[in-house]
């Protein structure tokens, strides 16, 4: 447990942690805003309940889109510099010369920083839906479900970012994580253009790089428990929300998720292991 | 702390025992097949030029560094398992801490590192704060620490909890005059405390000063260990006969080049070291007496320079 204190400290002590409720604050703050002009307009304009529902499920949608986002940036930079970091500047030494394995060092830090992005998508997703709830009278499908896949795409790239940071730089390992996480992106984008033009090659491109990189199918997976139930009554998959999902996401596609942040860690500390320090 | 006993012989257990030590990165080999023991107790300084290879024995012994071939045991465990680390400190030749936090708060994290319990550590931290010198700034940030008060608080570290061995890389690297005595005074303090100490450093004086055993590396080998009276002992004697006439001075010859000569003093290079009763002998036997017969001590520095420097011109 020392290790997961020494490691929280550091982040408080770096500001990340103040920095983060700062910002986030403000993002709820505006969001709030934003939401309450946004939906009173529609609800006065049409008073049709359907053109409500989608113009609340749009404004929830992009709101936890941008926490998602806050919440991927700051696991990529937490991770990214998990290891190297430590070694290079001596910090690592001192405590590895204690009787603490690097297996426990590992897991104590990577956890930590996976932690620390779970919970912030937990208590940032709540909040939102909170404000959703409050304004709107919105429910999304499945909240808990929601936060879960969210939660596992920070684990996701927290595993991914560890692993690099063992044989990369800070900097190296942060590039190529945020370059991953573009393209998945992408991905996922080329595979609802594909649905909807009815292109199978864009499909399959979209459903090879989320195994290659699951954090925009996760994304996916998890905004389509965060849609209104009226809304996915009303629509189809031909005008879903671009950037959202509009399907549930398959067992066999959380398992691989799961599979791929795990086998991550277990490359982390078989390379961390091996490693001259 | 109590000192580690091996359990079937009821004895401490040696510190460390290194054989045939070997690593190489890439195609450069670093250590080629390194000896050293560190008895309970000791104060062994590792000695060489950079590069020799010092930095990568003190790792491979705290399992930083992952030998080729070898066996090293540290405290009677093998060098690399966590429990072997439980009754050794270590300062690293380069080392920082958390600068957000003040010196106290480095030392709690490691004697919960250490396991020590709770109720003894304010009392251990104090000891190892007082110990270096650092009483009066446990409550400063690390982050205003000078230079020197880093490595003080880096050697609080190493010492914290009473080890039975310290590690001790470049310990003196950032410091002044007066705070490089105060490192040797603690280092005599650890070894009156029964503690063992492997000092690595490139300061031959320092390594003079507080070590009896050392083991000077160059290029990855082992060139020289034991004792430090034995290492340094020279090839020269001093001489005082009565009268230093020619029948004296052939004797002396018989025995070696004098190499000066001032009244009835010569200063005589043996061609044996261990010549010297039998030289007595001699000159006892041919009639002259024998006012002084010193054999002189060779500073460590000579030693280094013949061992180390004779191999430079070849690298």
């Amino acid at each position: 447990m020392t290790v997961v204190l020494l490691t929280l400290r550091e982040a408080a002590n770096r500001k990340v942690l103040l920095v983060g409720a700062v910002i986030s604050t403000a993002f709820l703050l505006l969001f709030w805003l934003g939401f309450a002009v946004g939906f009173d307009q529609a609800a006065s304009e049409g008073g049709d309940p359907m053109e409500s529902a989608v113009a609340a499920t749009l404004m929830t949608v992009l709101g936890l889109y941008a926490v998602q986002f806050l919440a991927a940036f700051m696991a990529v930079l937490l991770a990214s510099g998990a290891v190297a970091p430590e070694i290079e500047s001596g910090r690592l030494h001192a405590v590895l010369a204690r009787p603490i394995s690097r297996t426990s060092w590992l897991a104590q830090r990577a956890g930590t920083f996976a932690a620390l992005a779970s919970a912030y998508i937990v208590v940032m997703s709540g909040a939102i839906l909170t404000i959703a709830s409050g304004v709107a009278g919105y429910a999304a499908i499945a909240p808990g479900r929601a936060m879960g896949l969210l939660a596992l795409e920070v684990v996701v790239l927290v595993a991914l970012g560890t692993a690099l940071s063992v044989r990369l730089s800070a900097i190296a390992a942060g590039v190529v994580v945020i370059a991953l996480y573009g393209a998945a992106w992408i991905a996922g984008i080329m595979e609802i253009v594909g649905t909807v033009l009815g292109n199978d090659t864009l499909q399959r491109i979209g459903v090879a790089v989320s195994l290659v990189i699951p954090s925009d199918g996760l994304w996916r997976g998890g905004s389509y428990y965060l849609l209104s139930p009226v809304y996915v009554a009303g629509t189809s998959a031909d005008n879903a929300i671009p950037f959202a999902g509009y399907g549930a996401p398959s067992v066999a596609f959380i398992a691989w998720a799961i599979a791929y942040a795990a086998g991550w860690c277990l490359l982390a500390d078989r390379w961390f292991r091996r490693r001259d320090l | 702390m109590t000192a580690a006993v091996d359990p079937a012989a009821g004895a401490p257990t040696v510190p460390i025992v290194a054989t045939g030590l070997r690593k190489a990165y890439r195609n450069r080999t670093v250590l080629d097949g390194v000896d050293i023991h560190v008895g309970p107790g000791q104060v062994v300084g590792l000695l060489g030029p950079n590069g020799a290879g010092k930095t990568t024995i003190v790792k491979s012994l705290l399992g930083m560094v992952h030998l080729d071939a070898g066996d090293a045991t540290v405290l009677g465990r093998p060098a690399g398992d966590p429990t072997a680390r439980r009754g050794l400190g270590y300062l690293p030749e380069q080392f920082q801490y958390p600068g957000w936090l003040d010196g106290r708060q480095v030392l709690e994290v490691h004697a919960r590192l250490l396991g020590l319990p709770q109720a003894e550590r304010p009392a251990a931290i104090a000891d190892a704060l007082h110990l270096v010198g650092l009483g009066g700034r446990g409550d400063d940030r690390v982050a205003g620490y000078s230079k020197g008060m880093q490595q003080r608080l880096g050697l609080a570290t190493a010492v914290l909890g009473q080890p039975e061995l310290v590690i001790l890389d470049e310990p003196t690297s950032a410091l002044d005059p007066i705070g490089r005595r105060e490192v040797r005074d603690l280092i005599r303090s650890l070894r009156d405390r029964g503690t063992a100490v492997l000092l690595n450093s490139h300061l031959l004086g320092e390594v003079e000063q507080v070590c009896d055993h050392i083991v000077i590396l160059d290029r990855g080998r082992v060139v020289r260990s034991g004792a430090l009276a034995d290492v340094a002992v020279g090839a020269e004697v001093r001489v005082t006969v009565e009268r230093l006439d020619d029948d004296a001075l052939s004797v002396l010859q018989g025995f070696g080049r004098i190499a000066a000569r001032d009244g009835d003093t010569a200063l005589l290079e043996l061609d044996d070291v261990a010549a010297v009763p039998a030289l007595a002998a001699a000159l006892v036997t041919r009639g002259h007496g024998i006012c002084e017969l010193v054999p002189l001590q060779r500073s460590l520095e000579d030693v280094f320079v013949d061992l180390v420097g004779s191999t430079e011109e070849g690298r």
